[in-house]
């Protein structure tokens, strides 16, 4: 199988396991459902990548919906580490590495540490990354200061474009958005909570751009600081059912009820 | 604000306001108009607003002396044009619910140009209940507010109910940023430009529209200009001047500069420019005024320009 179609067919798995996870989350029985999706599965390498690509949303209906988690699930995504090890040393943040394989770490961490968490064991399959996204919000502090007539602020290049404003740095959280969840905590999770604002900007600018995956992912951090009790530049609710009932796909309708269990009774 | 924001605004605008100037026949009136105005949008209305782009030039002053000349020989096209005036009061004896007399008159009398008999009819027509009440788009009832304003029909207990106008408008109900469409970003900004006159008094911003535009601003413009929208995304970047706190970004106006052409040319979308200088002007006049204001009043918001020092 080549490189292109293998990752194909793993996306595939890890729709359907998002699936599975929704209709747990949504409260349709499910026992053992990651055990069961590497059961039933034709190819069950392709599962087990699944269970990667799906990563720590798997354990969204533990987390947030009261579903037993199962000893073969815990088996299930072990398995899935042993057949898919995470590299031994955790690559550097950007920019100092590319980014790609360092957001990869980021949430094999998540998924090792709720593993490890919802199973009760010591000791992470995969080790905890460093660094958070670096947001310089040039657009705001280029914001006026009249008076000073300076060149203080570095020019932007011929772009415009910069990989830590604002737009750039919504979308690298959103990547990260199966942080996104209560029961994690870490810098990713600081940087989040320093900058509301760039993430309200960041979903307001994906829903706009009809980017509404990338908006869902945005939006599950909002919710979750919204959770914590952050206020927000706005209003989680409406946004989350805008996305609800304008997104499509099984990963944005996990992204979306996983968002709609963390704003709790005020979502409709 | 940066030095070399301004040096860029201050190029945009002054390339902008000479490439109006040099084709100003262009938007001239057909000889054979009268004050029915088959079609007010064709030339009577850009006129107008070349005018309101040149009388903001000089109500700034913040622009070097060619602009300064280029401007009041703008204001003196456009007033000739307009048969210093009578034309527009023709057509408000002729249209006495017409609410464009009043507003093609306001950039002439805020620049001293100004007309007695056409005044007078004014004061009579604007006070009257039956022209107060003229249904229309919320934000058009503060174009009307602002140009009573300036022409100051709105003493003597003829004031406007600015806090009412105000929330009748979109921007006014601080509405969700997500959901925004092209002729609602526009009247967005239009609700901005009358609150404020157009930068002169940014405190006319109640305080949370303020902070609501400070908030999304920057997002509205992100996408209308990744799908080229250059006249909404200049007529954007006059609201961030027009912000308590202005907001004006360097990569905004680089872009800006970059998009406009050679002979000052800004073009209104990414669309290709058409050869024909009828048509061009035609096409383009509306994103040329709109970057020549933005520009002018970027560069006196750096200058230290506010309400308060007015």
């Amino acid at each position: 199988m080549s490189p292109d179609r293998s990752q194909t067919v793993y996306a595939a798995s890890a729709a359907d396991l998002a699936l599975r996870a929704l209709d747990v989350l949504r409260g349709v029985e499910g026992t053992a459902f990651v055990a069961e999706h590497v059961e039933r599965a034709d190819d069950p390498k392709a599962a087990l990548a699944g269970i990667r690509f799906l990563g720590a949303d798997a354990f969204a209906p533990h987390l947030l919906a009261d579903a037993v988690f199962h000893p073969d699930d815990a088996a299930a995504v072990t398995q899935s580490f042993a057949v898919f090890p995470p590299p031994v040393r955790t690559p550097d943040p950007p920019p100092a590495g590319p980014a790609e394989p360092w957001v990869a770490a980021w949430r094999d961490w998540a998924t090792a540490a709720l593993l490890a968490r919802l199973a009760g064991t010591a000791g992470l399959l995969a080790p905890r990354p460093s660094g958070a996204p670096v947001l310089t919000d040039r657009a705001d502090s280029a914001a006026a200061d009249a008076d000073s007539g300076s060149e203080g602020f570095p020019e932007t290049g011929a772009s415009g474009a910069s990989d830590t404003d604002w737009q750039h740095w919504s979308v690298r959280m959103g990547q990260l958005s199966p942080l996104a969840l209560p029961a994690l905590d870490g810098p990713v999770h600081a940087a989040a909570r320093a900058a509301p604002l760039a993430l309200a900007r960041g979903a307001t600018r994906a829903v706009l751009r009809r980017d509404f995956p990338t908006a869902a992912r945005i939006t599950r951090w909002l919710a979750l600081l919204h959770a914590e009790g952050v206020r927000l530049p706005l209003d989680p609710v409406p946004l989350v059912e805008h996305l609800r009932l304008h997104g499509g796909g099984p990963r944005l309708a996990l992204d979306v009820a996983i968002a709609r269990c963390l704003l709790g009774p005020e979502a409709p | 604000m940066t030095a070399s924001v301004t040096r860029t605004a201050h190029q945009v605008s002054a390339q902008a306001l000479a490439w109006l100037h040099v084709h100003r026949e262009c938007g001239a009136l057909p000889a054979d108009t009268t004050v029915d105005l088959g079609d007010p949008d064709s030339v009577y209305k850009p006129l107008g607003e070349t005018a309101l782009a040149a009388s903001l030039v000089l109500r700034e002053s913040a622009a070097g002396s060619v602009e300064l000349r280029l401007a009041r020989d703008l204001m003196d096209f456009c007033w000739r044009q307009f048969g210093e005036g009578d034309m527009l009061y023709e057509r408000l004896l002729r249209y006495s619910m017409m609410t464009d007399p009043l507003e093609t008159y306001v950039p002439f009398a805020r620049c001293g140009f100004r007309h007695e008999p056409l005044e007078r009819l004014l004061a009579h027509t604007s006070a009257l209940r039956s022209v107060r009440a003229v249904e229309a788009v919320p934000n058009r009832g503060l174009a009307v507010a602002n140009a009573a304003r300036v022409v100051g029909l709105d003493q003597g207990g003829r004031g406007y109910d600015w806090p009412t106008l105000t929330r009748a408008t979109w921007l006014g109900a601080t509405p969700e940023p997500w959901l925004v469409d092209w002729m609602t970003g526009y009247f967005a900004t239009h609700t901005v430009f009358h609150l404020t006159d157009w930068g002169r008094a940014p405190t006319g911003l109640p305080d949370d529209i303020a902070e609501y535009l400070t908030t999304w601003l920057p997002v509205w413009i992100d996408i209308w200009a990744e799908i080229e929208q250059w006249d909404l995304v200049a007529e954007l970047m006059i609201v961030g001047c027009c912000l308590p706190e202005p907001y004006c970004a360097p990569a905004d106006w680089e872009r800006l500069a970059r998009v406009q052409h050679p002979d000052g040319l800004v073009p209104r979308d990414g669309e290709p420019v058409p050869d024909d200088p009828g048509l061009r002007f035609k096409d383009h006049q509306h994103t040329a005024v709109v970057a020549t204001i933005a520009g002018t009043l970027a560069v006196s918001r750096a200058l230290g320009g506010t309400a308060g020092q007015r």
